[in-house]
């Protein structure tokens, strides 16, 4: 019994070293810099077209329940006419901590070696737990198999599930996409390049807001983004130690998001 | 021991327990599924891996390249294409949702003939034969009876090689009124440039290498001119040179999703943003910044837009006036622009000429990071098609000018005020045709709908009027095989010429649109010149074309500088702020209406992933909204969510509130898009159409409706809507989720930043 | 009530007959196909190469089923005598593809690429079984997750515990 014991703390505490998977190959990052976000939600679409997301309609976006894997959050500072705005896109920060790993009673969602947040869907038996130990609200849940009008479903990604009811979901970092990179890569005999991946919202990005790439790799966009002074992690204060990283707006006169004032 | 019945009741279980069995493992195999082989397997083509088929983005104008993700015959993703100098790789929420276009449940699945009365939307399948045999005996109906010239055309504002066709076309049937309409089609734009610095192409704005940017009413990064080619030019001015930040202030009423960005937002009033221009620019002159020869004549003409005149009616301080002139002039290249919003004002031309003016003195036209003229297009001999008036239209439609009115990919009865009537008008025309691919509201009034292919089942190309500073063309190919009974538009124009005789047929021997294509760019590669593509045969020209997606010579051609005299600025400057119908006691709040960033002018409202898409200023999904300030709100004692009755002189809209900080308080706004009669179940009855309020009123140089030109008064409403929005609070209430830094610290970060 | 027994009994007995009957005649392990093909013919007596046939088994996720023009480019001239390429060849006359039912089925939500595997030098038997011997064929293994992992684990395939290298 104590050697089960042993052994088990011995594992966990490998799991739950931050960084763990620096002795793998990847560990897949995302750079988002404020200073060019611009809020188009161009990225909610390109996610929609990419994963499968289905839309749900009025009634049930009145409910919460739409499906953004992805959302662009737009904040606003002051009265008029002294109105400040700021966007930021949201989606898994797929956490070297996370807490809905913690939570999950089924060990449908799990940390892989790559830094990947993973999400099982044919293990997930929809208890909610997740969703509601994330502190960054990414997860989506099922609560309908959702239908897509004849001919729309002729667009579904045949690379990515289509899931039914009662599974929770999440950003993914566009796992297809890094699984077909993975392949190309194999043909080739190599690793995977620095911009062989990029996850749909990052392709579609127009700014070229986000970045997305390997922080195991020193000369990756990633890592050299990573140097800036101006990185900051969404609610660090949580030590979920998140795999996005955020640059932070250049803005006079912002109360830098610390303001506790409240307004209408 | 067994008696019979027991026997009996043995065997029964028997039989019920084997059948249970059989079905247990039954339901425990997976389900018997077919694998169909191909018959002749496609070249190119493996199944399971995606083939990427380069295109054209149709949304809007800008003429983006993109590339689609087959796979098996089928769409899977519409991406930017890499290679195309516009856009780069990138794509807007818009063009992405293209997909849903091709793959829309509502779309005009085959040809129809109308047998209800006219807009009761009773229509009947017809024949491809059958439907262009109609319209074909209707044009040899016209040709007999010697009125060639009542055949009228109009489509979106198409620029490539199908325009050629339809110039021709429309040339050898004896018609001269093929017109284009668009809601936001530039034409001011081109005007005011034409008149001002000379050039009717419009010019190449160098937002990334400019320090200061000053929008005047622009929405570059979300409808205006080239929105994707202009966001990625914006995080370039933002980011994309070390240690260099450009500033960025928008001059506008309402914070336009562009003018969130913003340094600095301006909120002056509705239809003075010209003059503020006129007096930066005089602040300009008077401090000597302009030194040309006529700096003299330049102030005279500028005296009456001193600060301390004109101020209060901009309502902003004549200090602040200052130091935004100040910044123009000091260090570096800046730049203004003048967009949409500025455009669509009663006086739109001279706005945007006082805004040429204010680039002008300050030496920022013909500069990098300034406005950067385009030169002709020499390569590509495009056919230019005059926008149409819409008013002018309504009247030939009275006058009975109007025999046959063919319709392709525009939707004005959507767009035009109800005050101008347009529908009657149009109830004038004896037969109307519709090329359109969905029964919007023009084509539900049509007689006769043939319906086109989409751009994903299409030929085509285009050759785009804002491109990169140097000659673009795209080039558009079939990346699948047509979804319902459709028709491209070229190959319907062809099998009309057809059947319009032999005498007609001679002048167009090409079997489908894909061979006139061809042809047309067969001379493109004979004139060969700088050609982006060189090849020894047109074959291998052609193909490696089609894999590109286009054709480009990648050297900015930067034109020297231009003069512009006084004379020339001073017909066209407006001379007092812009008109609003409505007294303004009984009307107390200016109405804005703009477009929205997913529907453009409302075509996009059919797409479900758009309708979805959280508006990126209010959040809101799936309908439409008034925005007004909390000030004005509290004020009416109104709160969010409120249904409210927006009265125009022209008519009334209902739909729900938003409270807005980025807005004056004495502004409402409503976002065009939504308010849609018919166009498929998911644009179907989202609220009201706020330009069905509009006066009917429209620049009579160019066609332009004055979007921006009545007041409103506002009550609440005694219908029931519901406002649906993604956000929870506006606020971050300290939660530190967007951190900044300021622009101080930002320079001490220096190249660390 | 002392019957009880010799019920349950019968139960039981006649469950798993209904069971093994299902198994054994009905189960789409080796369903009838619309032309009874024979691999043992092709792929055996004859020394066909699988890849022969199944043209993208190394370029694709799918190995592919012959077209029917793969068919015909030998049946145009061998046994054009038998009913079973008469029955071919009306196939391919009338344009129609042959509506094979799929033995090896996986569920949606699995992402297997058949190009990994023979890239990795797995014989097609080890998953297909002695198919060269087949007359009808049959599906061998049961395509169920932990038969997959017995032998991602022996072979120590990297990642190859990983979900997401097969869930999708």
């Amino acid at each position: 019994m104590p050697g089960i014991i042993d052994r088990l703390s011995k594992r966990l505490k490998a799991y739950r070293t931050p960084g763990y998977y620096k002795k793998y190959d990847y560990h897949w990052t995302m750079v988002v810099d404020l200073d060019k976000c611009n809020g188009c939600a161009a990225c909610v679409v390109a996610c929609h077209a990419e994963n499968n997301l289905p839309t749900v309609g009025k009634d049930e976006c009145g409910k919460s329940r739409a499906f953004n894997w992805i959302r662009i959050e737009r904040y606003v500072e002051g009265e008029y006419p002294d109105v400040k705005v700021k966007f930021i896109p949201i989606m898994c920060q797929h956490c070297d901590k996370a807490r809905c790993e913690l939570g999950c009673p089924v060990y449908a969602t799990y940390h892989n070696q790559d830094g990947l947040n993973v999400q099982v869907y044919n293990r997930c038996v929809g208890t909610y737990t997740c969703a509601t130990y994330c502190p960054y609200d990414v997860r989506r849940f099922n609560w309908f198999t959702y239908k897509w009008d004849e001919p729309l479903d002729q667009q579904l990604n045949p690379d990515v599930s289509v899931r039914e009811m009662g599974v929770m979901e999440k950003c993914t970092f566009c796992i297809q996409r890094i699984r077909v990179a993975k392949d190309k890569a194999k043909d080739e005999e190599r690793e995977i390049k620095d911009g062989d991946v990029q996850p749909a919202c990052v392709q579609s990005c127009p700014t070229g807001a986000m970045v997305f790439g390997d922080l195991n790799d020193p000369n990756s966009s990633v890592s050299k983004l990573a140097k800036s002074r101006r990185t900051y992690r969404l609610l660090e204060k949580y030590n979920t130690e998140p795999s996005v990283i955020y640059l932070k707006r250049v803005m006079d006169g912002s109360s830098k998001g610390h303001e506790e004032r409240h307004h209408v | 021991m067994l008696n019979r019945r027991d026997f009996l009741k043995l065997i029964g279980l028997g039989g019920v327990s084997t059948g249970a069995g059989f079905v247990l493992k039954e339901a425990m195999e997976p389900p018997v599924a077919k694998l169909i082989p191909y018959l002749v397997p496609p070249e190119d083509t493996v199944p399971g891996v995606a083939n990427w088929y380069a295109g054209l983005c149709t949304q809007c104008s800008a003429g983006c390249g993109v590339i689609t993700k087959t796979m098996e015959g089928r769409a899977k993703k519409i991406e930017g294409n890499p290679l195309h100098p516009i856009n780069r790789g990138k794509l807007c929420a818009r063009g992405q949702a293209g997909l849903q276009v091709l793959y829309n449940p509502d779309r005009v699945k085959g040809p129809l003939k109308r047998v209800g009365k006219r807009g009761e939307g009773e229509f009947r399948e017809v024949s491809w034969e059958e439907g262009l045999s109609i319209l074909s005996g209707n044009l040899k109906d016209l040709t007999n009876r010697n009125e060639a010239g009542k055949l009228y055309l109009l489509t979106s504002a198409l620029r490539g090689h199908l325009t050629s066709l339809l110039v021709s076309f429309m040339d050898s049937f004896g018609s001269s009124n093929y017109f284009q309409y668009e809601l936001f089609n530039n034409s001011n734009l081109i005007y005011a440039n034409s008149v001002t610095i000379g050039s009717g192409a419009i010019p190449d704005y160098d937002i990334a290498n400019t320090r200061l940017l000053l929008s005047f009413g622009a929405d570059f990064m979300g409808t205006w001119l080239s929105p994707v080619r202009y966001a990625r030019s914006y995080g370039d001015m933002r980011q994309g040179r070390p240690g260099v930040r450009g500033r960025f202030v928008q001059i506008e009423p309402r914070l336009s999703m562009t003018g969130a960005s913003a340094d600095e937002w301006v909120p002056v009033r509705p239809g003075t943003e010209g003059i503020l221009a006129l007096s930066i620019a005089y602040l300009i002159v008077e401090e000597r910044h302009y030194r040309g020869a006529d700096a003299k004549r330049w102030m005279d003409m500028l005296k009456r837009y001193n600060p301390d005149e004109v101020a209060g009616e901009i309502d902003i301080s004549v200090r602040k006036i200052g130091e935004l002139a100040e910044e123009f002039v000091e260090g570096g290249p800046s730049l203004a622009i003048g967009g949409d919003n500025l455009a669509s004002y009663d006086n739109g031309i001279g706005n945007l000429v006082a805004v040429n003016v204010l680039n002008y003195l300050a030496g920022s036209i013909g500069h990098k990071g300034g406005v950067l003229l385009n030169g002709k297009d020499k390569t590509f001999k495009r056919k230019s098609v005059p926008y149409a008036q819409l008013t002018k239209l309504g009247d030939s439609a009275l006058e009975g000018d109007i025999e046959t009115l063919i319709l392709y990919n525009t939707n004005p009865l959507f767009t035009a005020p109800s005050g101008m009537k347009l529908g009657a008008s149009l109830e004038n025309i004896p037969l109307i045709v519709s090329l359109s691919s969905f029964m919007d509201e023009t084509t539900g009034m049509a007689d006769l709908i043939l319906p086109a292919h989409t751009s994903l089942e299409d030929w085509g190309d285009d050759f785009a009027d804002h491109g990169a500073g140097y000659s673009v063309a795209t080039v558009m190919q079939p990346a699948v095989s047509p979804v319902f009974d459709t028709k491209g538009v070229g190959d319907v124009f062809l099998a009309l010429a057809a059947s319009l005789g032999p005498g007609f047929k001679k002048d167009f021997p090409w079997r489908s649109f894909g061979d006139f294509l061809k042809d047309a760019w067969k001379k493109i590669y004979r004139r060969n010149r700088g050609s982006g593509i060189k090849e020894r045969s047109f074959e291998d020209f052609w193909s490696r074309l089609l894999a590109a997606g286009g054709w480009w010579t990648p050297s900015p051609k930067i034109s020297g500088a231009v003069n512009l005299s006084v004379g020339k600025a001073s017909s066209h400057i407006p001379s007092a702020a812009a008109g609003f119908d409505g007294d303004s006691d009984k009307f107390p709040f200016f109405l804005t209406v703009y477009s929205h960033s997913a529907f453009l002018d409302g075509r996009g409202a059919n797409l479900p992933w758009l309708q979805e898409m959280p508006d990126p200023m209010t959040s809101v999904v799936w309908g439409t909204w008034v925005e007004m300030n909390p000030k004005t709100a509290r004020h009416l004692s109104l709160k969010e969510g409120d249904m409210i009755r927006v009265e125009s002189p022209y008519g009334e809209i209902h739909a729900p509130l938003y409270l807005y900080p980025g807005i004056r308080p004495d502004t409402v706004a409503v976002p065009i898009g939504q308010g849609h009669t018919s166009y498929g179940r998911y644009a179907k009855e989202r609220g009201d159409n706020p330009l069905a309020i509009l006066p009917p009123r429209v620049d009579t140089r160019t066609g332009a409706l004055a979007l921006n030109s009545t007041r409103v008064r506002v009550f609440k409403s005694t219908r029931s809507g519901k406002l649906v929005k993604m956000e929870g609070s506006a606020r971050e209430l300290g939660r530190g989720i967007v951190q900044t830094v300021s622009n101080k610290e930002f320079k001490k970060m220096g190249k660390e930043a | 009530m002392k019957k009880v027994p010799i019920y349950i009994i019968v139960a039981v007995i006649t469950f798993a007959i209904g069971y093994n009957v299902n198994a054994r005649y009905f189960s789409n392990r080796r369903p009838v196909q619309p032309i009874a093909f024979s691999h043992k013919i092709h792929a055996g007596d004859n020394d066909i190469p699988c890849l022969y046939c199944h043209i993208y088994a190394n370029k694709s996720r799918v190995a592919g089923v012959p077209s029917v023009q793969r068919c015909m480019g030998c049946h145009k001239v061998i046994k054009t005598d038998s009913p079973k390429i008469q029955k071919l060849t009306h196939y391919w006359e009338s344009g129609e593809p042959i509506p094979w039912i799929k033995v090896h089925n996986l569920p949606d939500h699995v992402y297997f690429t058949h190009k990994r595997h023979v890239k990795a030098g797995v014989e097609c038997q080890s998953c297909h079984g002695d198919v060269e011997e087949m007359d009808v064929i049959a599906r061998v293994a049961s395509l169920k997750m932990g038969w997959c992992l017995r032998c991602h684990m022996n072979e120590e395939v990297k990642n190859g515990k990983d979900c997401w290298t097969c869930h999708k």
